[in-house]
């Protein structure tokens, strides 16, 4: 098209300036308009971190509570995967030595050969490798099976269990050592840290209304270690039912004083 | 303005009106009391002079001292070392004698019996040996018609009382029922019993091959697949009418099996071949809302709910060659590996919803041993035990009710029998005895 126009109109396009001020202004306004429109945007949906808040933000909440059988058994817990009812008190059969045997050079004397004596050997320094148990191979000897926890392991220092208020206690005493079956049951001794001190305890304060649900678990007395304390208290918390409260008791709820002892 | 003054004002009335009701306290902790109740069970006492009372009671006292015995939490005192003296009543018994030697029982179970022109009245109680100034635990009262069965099903609700008390609020499974195949009507059809092998009673009549029943949560149906017509199809036997009924969906593709009911009842699970490969399919109760789960080339078969939250379930994949166990998200997402190896089958998720059985060959293969056993694993951290051993080829693995007893099928020679032991393996008994029977399955309740 532009081939058309006369050569006066192409000089006279040249030397006349292109209207500039209008477009840039626009352009300029343009500019400014998307950038405030951004800010606006940020500021007006602005999310405050979740991470770590009180919501789960979208995060998967994971338990990860490993399950006990629901029986008791006598036996402590050991590696054996393999249950059997016979349980042997001998231990495993040890493990076969090959040995080579020795030859002794001068049992049958040789006429003409010397025999040189033989340099004592030095003995050997004996590195004492810790045994290491297989962790591919399951351990025999008919030990009783205690690969997946058993609920409430031998106990070995059985007690009356320790009622100071009230007359609970001396009415309905099988209702307590329900309490304590039921709490060894759920209580994961492993969540514990094992450098908490042997004997260390926390005591633990809940309630337990009249349909048996514990309620309100508070730490009364810490032990030092924040590992027991946490796993006693979410023992309690994953208590369903201790039972109805006996029938004979009149009280709508029963504050319980409970200590986990490691 | 004045809310401002009325809030400091009504606050502490708030807190300080909480309940302030009679509250005794107790203190408890680990490491105290023993590991098994030692319970004693005494012979009831004859009151009466009805012929039918000595029979009705040998019948009660045997089904009540083995149901405490199979419960798994009592240590029972045999009947040999127990007091000569039969204490009828509160009164009559002597607590210093049950908890001396050689009894040593921390608990008795006594009562009275006795038959009255047709009726069955038992009183039952429980006491506590050591605590001689409030000794009673429990106390009931039954009145039944008088009869074998009856007598049975007073000595399983007695011992279901005594379990639920001092088990640590796990109910007791004296009146469950285990729903298995057996073939000894000719063809391989549906029956019932109670879970200690007694009153064995055959359901359906359909004549033709009838296997893996399931019964519904409360109780009313049992789902299982049947070969028919238009092939293996899953089909509904109802309790409460003594009939089969309708459900639809449940044959279509001709190779449908191994039904699952989630523990609300809302759902079952199922494989189904329809669209060439078998694959895990999902339906409503009714039959309808019918979807597919997984879709993998392989076999994907054996589904089974978590009880506990009906949010996933886990079941037989072959996707990597051998069967291995696998579990998922209830809408096919998450699928998790769980066996490593060998060839593993026949999935059943706890009630408690922390474990799995099932039935495992771990060496698999030409020239290995074979010969399948029955294994428990703890889903959270795949540790497993294996529970039966050098005793034929144990399969189809089902929980009870209270997570502490599995029933099983089980083949020696020619014959398979069910078999139910506790969930460590320990006291394994045979149930079943005639014919071939295969395929429990324990009720929810």
């Amino acid at each position: 098209m532009s081939a058309l126009l006369e050569h006066d109109e192409h000089l006279e396009r040249e030397l006349s300036g292109e209207p500039v001020a209008a477009p840039a202004t626009g352009s300029l306004l343009l500019h400014i308009a998307i950038a405030a429109a951004i800010v606006s945007y940020y500021y007006i949906n602005i999310t405050h971190n979740v991470w770590g808040g009180p919501n789960t933000g979208g995060a998967i909440h994971v338990n990860l509570v490993s399950s006990a059988i629901p029986l008791p058994s006598d036996q402590p817990p050991n590696q054996q995967v393999l249950a059997t009812e016979t349980p042997s008190v001998a231990p495993a059969p040890p493990e076969v030595k090959t040995t080579i045997p020795q030859v002794d050079e001068q049992a049958i004397p040789i006429q003409g050969k010397k025999i040189e004596p033989k340099p004592k050997p030095q003995p050997k320094q004996q590195q004492k490798t810790p045994q290491q148990v297989q962790q591919n191979r399951a351990q025999y000897g008919q030990e009783a099976a205690s690969n997946i926890p058993r609920a409430v392991q031998g106990q070995t220092n059985p007690g009356p269990t320790s009622i100071t208020q009230g007359d609970f206690g001396s009415r309905f005493a099988w209702y307590v050592d329900a309490i304590n079956r039921k709490m060894s049951t759920v209580w994961n001794k492993f969540e514990v840290d094992p450098r908490t001190p042997k004997g260390a305890r926390v005591f633990i304060v809940f309630s337990i209304s009249r349909n048996g649900q514990p309620g309100n678990p508070q730490i009364d007395r810490s032990s030092g270690s924040p590992t027991l304390d946490r796993s006693c208290l979410r023992a309690v918390q994953r208590v369903d039912t201790f039972g109805a409260l006996p029938n004979g008791y009149s009280g709508s709820t029963l504050n319980v004083s409970y200590y986990c002892e490691y | 303005m004045k809310t401002k003054f009325l809030l400091p004002l009504i606050a502490p009335l708030v807190f300080t009106s909480a309940a302030l009701s009679a509250q005794d306290w107790v203190h408890a902790g680990t490491n105290l009391g023993n590991a098994r109740i030692r319970l004693a069970a005494s012979d009831f006492k004859p009151v009466g002079t009805d012929p039918q009372t000595p029979v009705l009671k040998a019948t009660f006292d045997s089904t009540l001292f083995n149901d405490l015995q199979n419960a798994g939490i009592f240590d029972m005192v045999s009947k040999s070392m127990a007091p000569q003296a039969l204490p009828g009543s509160p009164q009559e018994i002597n607590l210093a004698q049950w908890s001396a030697a050689p009894a040593n029982s921390e608990m008795v179970a006594f009562g009275a019996l006795r038959a009255d022109n047709g009726r069955l009245i038992v009183y039952g109680w429980l006491d506590d040996t050591r605590n001689t100034a409030n000794p009673q635990v429990l106390a009931q009262q039954y009145s039944e018609n008088a009869s074998q069965d009856m007598a049975r099903t007073v000595a399983h609700r007695f011992a279901d009382a005594i379990i639920e008390r001092l088990g640590g609020g796990l109910s007791g499974i004296a009146e469950t029922k285990i729903y298995f195949v057996s073939t000894r009507s000719g063809s391989k059809e549906i029956w019932a019993m109670d879970y200690d092998g007694q009153n064995q009673h055959q359901l359906t009549h359909l004549g033709s091959t009838s296997m893996s029943p399931r019964i519904s949560p409360d109780n009313s149906r049992i789902a299982f697949s049947s070969l028919g017509k238009e092939g293996w199809s899953i089909r509904m036997y109802s309790l409460d009418l003594g009939r089969m009924v309708s459900f639809p969906g449940g044959s279509a593709g001709g190779n449908n099996f191994s039904p699952a009911w989630s523990s609300d009842g809302a759902k079952l699970a199922f494989s189904s071949a329809r669209s060439g490969a078998p694959e895990i399919w999902v339906a409503d109760a009714s039959g309808g809302n019918l979807h597919q789960l997984t879709a993998f080339r392989r076999a994907d078969v054996s589904p089974t709910w978590n009880p506990r939250t009906n949010s996933q379930l886990a079941f037989v994949s072959g996707r990597t060659g051998l069967p291995q166990i696998y579990t998922m998200d209830q809408d096919g997402a998450n699928v998790q590996r769980l066996t490593d190896g060998g060839y593993a089958i026949s999935p059943n998720w706890s009630p408690s919803g922390g474990m799995l059985t099932f039935s495992w060959d771990r060496k698999y293969g030409p020239g290995a041993p074979g010969g399948y056993d029955i294994y428990i694993m703890d889903i959270a951290s795949k540790r497993w035990m294996q529970l039966t051993h050098d005793s034929g080829v144990n399969d189809f693995p089902c929980w009870s009710p209270d997570g502490r007893h599995i029933v099983f099928e089980r083949r020696m020679g020619r014959r398979t029998e069910i078999w139910s032991m506790l969930a460590d393996g320990t006291q394994q008994q045979e149930l079943t005895k005639a014919g071939d029977n295969f395929m429990p399955n324990w009720s929810w309740k």
